[in-house]
């Protein structure tokens, strides 16, 4: 069976109606594909489903955290942390303190790799690091920091590109060791960060759409990366001028490598590289 | 008429892909969508590589931006890239579909549902079966299907597999490929 706007329309409405997830703004394309997904995977038919969120909180949970996108790896697209590395970090050298949230942060593996670099930088312990997602089963896999060995295989690469090499001569390799931030089990299968890497951020569970700031802090850098891809023109413009609003003079907004800022809230930023420095 | 053409591809099709946008003028008429497997760590250089010969400026699209004609966008390396109403790009890291991401099934099927019977989908040589359902989407929704003549391509699993799963329009050799695209008029 393939949704219609109109079951799409339909679905939205009920969640809305008995949740406080509000959908209505997400990117039609996307939600249509997961809503889809959720359907064949449960081989439920809509008005089954839609009966279902009626009638269960746990049914809607679930199907909350099924609508969500976690995809993340260790050091995703390495030319952004080397612009973190050489550029944006460095910026909050002489800082007290560095107020960092992670967005949409998933399983969590970019607040690793952030404390990692942050620890090569000599930046760790000035740093708070907020982290926030929907899904409160990915935010549990973000607290533990255990990961699958041989699926993280491939971003251990990104992890010898960004931290082994020097960033000034990439010629130059510097020997850092992986267990100085996180065990190898291969038999296991497991990688295991750090007691003193878990223990340093602050999970808390966050909605983009409706919860606003929830800390009681300012940032000096934001990222929220392959997010916003998902939020349609209108729901875009309300998350960056929940950005601007929250981040110091100066402060800086990361968003993945294919999004931009279109629309009114441009030409509060000025580019720096692919981030965004507030005016 | 048509609106616009998306062409799909892996393994062996660097070389075509380059030989057709080699060989549109910069007054093309619609605009190509390009969605190529590629090696999951060769994130960049590729655009560079298929530019230098291209007729037509290539773009690694970002999020929402506007399809226009004379260009070729490009899925960009480890995303999925959905057309839109509005004729607009969408991105989206969803898992991988057929073991790729970028999936041509997905590019296909969602740019069957916008351009419908005024799409020409192309399909090129590679190594998987992503794509043959995104191709026979095109030809249900009343678009134009096109396959690579397999005889001419390097792997033949992703045109055999479209050939088996659609009764397509034409199966073509690159030099009919390019001759068909140069004769679409605006």
């Amino acid at each position: 069976m393939q949704v219609t706007d109109q079951d799409l329309q339909y679905f939205v409405t009920t969640l809305k109606n008995v949740s406080k997830y509000d959908f209505s703004e997400y990117s039609d394309k996307s939600l249509k594909r997961r809503l889809q997904k959720i359907l064949e995977d449960s081989n439920f038919d809509l008005t089954t489903l839609i009966t279902t969120l009626r009638v269960d909180k746990n049914f809607v949970e679930r199907i909350v955290k099924e609508i969500t996108v976690n995809t993340t790896e260790l050091f995703r697209d390495p030319p952004v942390w080397h612009l973190l590395r050489s550029r944006i970090l460095p910026r909050f050298k002489n800082n007290k303190t560095i107020n960092i949230w992670h967005a949409g942060c998933s399983t969590g593996q970019e607040v690793y790799s952030m404390m990692i670099l942050l620890n090569e930088m000599e930046m760790l312990d000035k740093a708070k690091l907020f982290a926030t997602d929907l899904n409160v089963d990915v935010l549990d896999a973000a607290k533990q920091g255990i990961y699958k060995y041989r699926f993280n295989l491939s971003y251990l690469d990104n992890f010898d590109k960004v931290i082994k090499q020097n960033p000034l001569n990439f010629e130059e390799y510097i020997d850092v060791p992986y267990e100085k931030y996180f065990d190898i089990d291969k038999v296991k299968d497991t990688i295991t960060m750090k007691k003193f890497l878990t223990e340093k951020p602050i999970f808390r569970k966050h909605d983009l759409v409706t919860d606003g700031n929830i800390f009681f802090a300012k940032f000096d850098l934001i990222l929220c990366r392959n997010v916003i891809i998902y939020f349609n023109y209108s729901l875009q413009n309300k998350v960056f001028e929940l950005f601007h609003s929250n981040l110091y003079p100066k402060g800086l907004l990361l968003l993945g490598m294919h999004e931009t800022i279109l629309g009114p809230w441009a030409n509060k930023f000025e580019r720096l590289g692919q981030s965004y420095v507030k005016k | 008429m048509y609106k616009a053409v998306i062409i799909g591809g892996s393994a062996g099709s660097f070389q075509v892909i380059t030989r057709i946008l080699h060989s549109l003028s910069p007054n093309f008429p619609l605009p190509i969508l390009l969605c190529l497997h590629r090696l999951k760590h060769v994130r960049s250089g590729f655009v560079e590589a298929l530019s230098i010969k291209s007729g037509i400026p290539i773009i690694e699209p970002f999020d929402k931006d506007q399809i226009k004609p004379g260009r070729a966008y490009l899925a960009p390396a480890n995303y999925h890239m959905y057309i839109e109403l509005g004729n607009k790009i969408a991105l989206s890291t969803e898992d991988p579909v057929n073991h790729s991401r970028p999936s041509i099934d997905l590019s296909f099927v969602t740019a069957a549902q916008v351009y419908r019977e005024k799409l020409i989908g192309i399909i090129l040589s590679g190594a998987n079966r992503d794509g043959a359902y995104g191709l026979k989407k095109i030809k249900d929704l009343g678009g134009l299907a096109i396959v690579q003549d397999p005889e001419e391509c390097q792997v033949k699993t992703m045109t055999e597999a479209s050939l088996k799963m659609t009764k397509v329009d034409f199966v073509y050799n690159t030099n009919d490929i390019i001759k068909f695209l140069q004769n679409i008029k605006s």
